[in-house]
């Protein structure tokens, strides 16, 4: 075998260097049958449908030879056995395919030198790993990078000399002797010095990782010993024990949950993926991620810790279920070649350990294991009765058989629960009934104890007093309200017409400082407000606040105005029609005027189609001259809030007065409403 | 200062509470130490004792009959074993007997013992003495505890003995599977790798070569004045 790993490698310098006399005609490259499409080394040298009709033949052919042979093997499973056999053989067929590369096995023992040019060119993952050497570990210097190097290079060395000499389980000590070695002189040279813990754990691990994949084909089930014959053997085993399912091994693992499914998935493809990674701590990890997600599964459907109990019959589960390719050879390269320290403590150690153990038990699962009786493992062994459960359909069966297989265990499930629910209804029925008859006796009892006797009313003289008082404090408060609830009302008025007319800008200054009345229930900055410019009342923080809720108020409108804080300060006030109650009438706003109006100011206006446009100081006029049509009553005032009257009603977007009014004359931007 | 690392592994039956025992101590002592992967059968934490740190690991392992025969993977190369059984099963005290048969075959190396005696807190339903257990621990030449997970009573004394003990080994004996980061062997290792450079100092160079080209693209050229 080491020579046809010799030979391999030799593939690739072949290519690598294109010699003109190795060049392959391309007839030979064509389907074997003649039939013109290209034929493939894997398919016989056939095209993918000429092989296809080949196998089937051959097929055929087998099973008129063996045919009690193949009754007691599982659907499927001498499908697969051909799969492993063409992996197995493929080094061979490649061999006997091209037969130019048969000359160049005669090259076999030409020396050392040849040997290392082998080791770098026929491992373009270790060049990558190379690449990421000097990449991870450059910034540690020159020295660093030089010894580790040296160091791979005379264990790769040694290692390859001593292969076809020694048995795999001396060259596995060498390995770890190497290890340690290469860990002290991580931890006591000078070399080493500047390097940080963490890193020098690294790079042991890169080491090891390293030359593993460097010497990956030459360790990893080796043809010195048996692994491949007991990767076939497990693998046969597994598939005859395809159907234990869950419930064989006392194992809670949910069947329709999608979420464990998905998480068995996840377990089983990690598991698969182990063959694929070639350094033994990338197979760990692995094998780790596996179990993790298996203790996810546990944890999903029983809650809680999940200890060893559970843990080691799921195990065992998935790795039925999953079947992993050479399984075998996988755990014993790793026992082998892990580092011993990784591997026999930590969590990677624990769980490859349960994995063992999870291998052994399948290997010699007994009915006895299974708490079954032997009769009924061996029908099963040989085929005579089949279970079908989901997960057995999910990973051998169609998708349809398998969704069947899903919904009959879900209907079980809703049957079950139905019939659950039907009897708490029954239970909850016959304690309504039962809880009534108490009630009732309950009721009936206690009044037999304490039977209703109806008296004549008597009232106390006293009482009646108190209630003629009363009513006469009544009346009393009566006279008062009409003032005191003044300012309620307004409020409530003011409420009412900011929901009705909500489109409609209606703000009240001025309406109640006609009535004096209404100003003792305003504000005491009343006073100060009157001649003091807008400014200063723009200082009342309530005002601002206000304008805020006219902007919004308005922003869904087409009505242009730019908002102006003035208020008006005539000292005679005149009343704004601006009312709460304009809504109502033809009277909808009345803008205000500031009182120094430059000559571009843009004041606001409300309705274009009340067209009565006039200039500012023509507004000014009327607004400071002639009183309001409207005089706004004293029990229509309305306001926001306290502050209401002080709020500046200023109709206002932005938007289209810019667009439209701006381009137009003063006149037209200051605005005023006639009533 | 020293750092001892042992493998604990827990052995009874199935029941007897040896994955809460750890649940429970790992969670109350050393929720800063726990791996991220609570939940598990796998623990590993630290106590400092008298100024060494040990190190433990513990591994669960399923107590079913049907598993028993898979135990010896689990405590190859242990240091210690808590061995737990149910002081209301008379049962498990017995299974637990076999347990320890079986440890005895299959582990040469010294390791510490110890008899853990669990659900105390059930004790009104007492199967076996607590005379008794010390009589077999003693024979055994293991130290005896009572505790239980559930109450929380006794639980951090075990794992304290458990790391006392692992130290004793450690100062007793020199060949142990403990590690110890001051190992003795490391003058044996110095040596073949001595030996190693000597013999292999031809081909250091054309590696060293094969490097740089590799890491600069191109050699280095001196630099002129």
């Amino acid at each position: 075998m080491p020579i046809f790993a010799l030979q391999r490698s030799y593939k690739y310098m072949m290519y690598a260097t294109k010699q003109p006399s190795l060049r392959i005609n391309q007839a030979d490259l064509k389907c074997k049958n003649g039939c013109g499409y290209y034929g493939n080394a894997d398919w016989d040298g056939y095209c993918s449908k000429c092989y296809r009709n080949h196998m089937d033949q051959e097929r055929q052919r087998k099973a008129r030879q063996s045919h009690h042979s193949d009754q007691t093997k599982i659907s499927g499973f001498s499908k697969f056995e051909e799969k492993k056999r063409q992996q197995t053989d493929k080094k061979n067929k490649y061999l006997k395919s091209l037969p130019v590369f048969r000359k160049t096995s005669s090259v076999k023992d030409s020396g050392r030198p040849e040997r290392h040019l082998d080791l770098r060119q026929a491992n373009p993952d270790a060049d990558k790993l190379m690449a990421e050497f000097i990449s991870l570990y450059g910034v540690w210097g020159d020295m660093v990078r030089r010894d580790f190097f040296k160091c791979v290079q005379s264990f790769t060395t040694k290692i390859y000399s001593e292969l076809d000499n020694k048995p795999i389980e001396d060259i596995a000590e060498m390995a770890q002797k190497y290890y340690n070695l290469y860990s002290n002189r991580v931890n006591s040279t000078e070399t080493y010095q500047e390097v940080t813990t963490d890193v020098r754990d690294e790079l042991l691990d890169f080491f090891e990782k390293y030359v593993m994949v460097s010497l990956y084909s030459w360790l990893f089930c080796p043809p010195s010993t048996n692994d491949e014959e007991k990767d076939l053997i497990i693998q046969e085993r597994i598939r005859k024990l395809s159907w234990v399912n869950a419930h064989h091994l006392d194992c809670c693992i949910s069947e329709t949950s999608i979420e464990v499914r998905d998480l068995v998935y996840t377990a089983i493809t990690h598991l698969l993926g182990m063959d694929s990674m070639k350094a033994p701590q990338e197979k760990l990890a692995c094998v780790v991620n596996c179990c993790q997600s298996v203790v996810k599964v546990l944890q999903h459907c029983q809650g809680g810790p999940v200890s060893a109990d559970e843990f080691l019959p799921a195990l065992i589960f998935i790795v039925l279920k999953a079947n992993p390719a050479r399984l075998k050879s996988n755990i014993l390269y790793v026992t082998r070649f892990c580092n011993d320290s990784r591997l026999m403590q930590g969590e990677a150690g624990y769980y490859f350990t349960n994995l063992c153990c999870a291998v052994s038990f399948i290997e010699n699962l007994t009915a006895e294991s299974l708490n079954m009786p032997q009769q009924e493992f061996e029908a099963y062994m040989n085929g005579e009765i089949t279970s079908v459960s989901a997960w057995e359909s999910a990973l051998v069966a169609c998708e349809g058989m398998h969704q069947l297989c899903e919904h009959l265990s879900l209907l079980k499930d809703l049957s079950q629960r139905t019939t659950t629910v039907q009897d708490e209804t029954q239970k909850l029925t016959q304690d309504i009934l039962k809880f009534k008859d108490e009630i009732n006796e309950k009721v009936i009892s206690v009044l037999e104890k304490t039977p209703l006797i109806i008296k004549p009313r008597k009232t106390p003289e006293d009482l009646k007093i108190e209630a003629s008082q009363i009513a006469a404090i009544k009346i009393e408060v009566e006279e008062t309200q009409p003032q005191t609830n003044f300012y309620l009302q307004n409020l409530q008025i003011g409420q009412n017409n900011l929901g009705e007319n909500k489109t409609k800008l209606q703000l009240d200054i001025t309406s109640c400082m006609d009535k004096q009345q209404s100003l003792e229930f305003l504000s005491p900055a009343f006073e100060s407000l009157e001649g003091a410019t807008p400014d200063d009342q723009n200082s009342l923080s309530l005002s601002k606040i206000n304008y805020d809720i006219d902007f919004s108020d308005l922003s869904g409108e087409n009505s242009v105005a730019e908002l102006t804080p003035e208020k008006r300060k005539s000292p005679s006030f005149t009343p704004d029609p601006f009312s709460p109650v304009g809504s109502s009438c033809t009277i909808t706003q009345v803008p205000l005027v500031p009182s120094q109006v430059e000559s571009d100011f843009v004041l606001p206006f409300v309705e274009g189609e009340k067209a009565g446009e006039e200039t500012l100081l023509e507004k000014e006029d009327e607004a400071a001259n002639l009183p309001s049509p409207i005089k706004p009553m004293t029990s229509q005032y309305s306001g926001f809030s306290k502050q209401g009257w002080q709020i500046p009603s200023i109709p206002c977007i932005t938007g289209d007065l810019a667009s439209s009014n701006a381009s137009q004359s003063n006149s037209q931007a200051s605005t005023s409403h006639d009533n | 200062m020293k750092t001892i690392v042992g493998k604990v592994v827990v052995l009874g039956h199935q029941g007897v509470g040896k994955t809460s025992t750890v649940i429970r101590y790992v969670e109350n002592s050393f929720t800063h130490h726990i791996t991220p992967t609570v939940g598990a059968s796998f623990f590993s934490c630290k106590i400092l004792i008298d100024d060494i740190t040990v190190k433990l690991q513990i591994w669960d392992t399923a107590g079913q009959e049907r598993f028993k025969a898979m135990a010896p993977m689990f405590y190859r190369n242990a240091n210690a074993a808590l061995i737990v059984f149910d002081i209301t099963s008379q049962q498990s005290f017995e299974s637990m007997q076999g347990w320890v048969v079986e440890l005895q075959r299959n582990v040469e190396s010294p390791m510490v013992l110890c008899v853990v005696g669990n659900k105390i807190d059930l004790s009104k339903n007492r199967e076996v003495t607590r005379d008794e257990a010390i009589q077999y621990a003693r024979s055994i030449g293991a130290s005896y505890h009572e505790c239980s997970a559930m109450q929380d009573q006794g639980v951090g004394v075990v794992f304290d003995d458990v790391a006392r003990g692992l130290i004793r080994l450690f100062g007793n004996t020199t060949d142990h599977n403990l590690k110890v980061y001051d190992s003795e062997n490391i003058d044996n290792i110095m040596a073949s790798s001595s030996e190693l450079e000597a013999t292999d100092t031809g081909k250091e160079e054309t590696v060293n070569l094969s490097i740089r080209s590799i890491a600069h693209g191109n050699t280095v050229k001196p630099k002129c004045c």
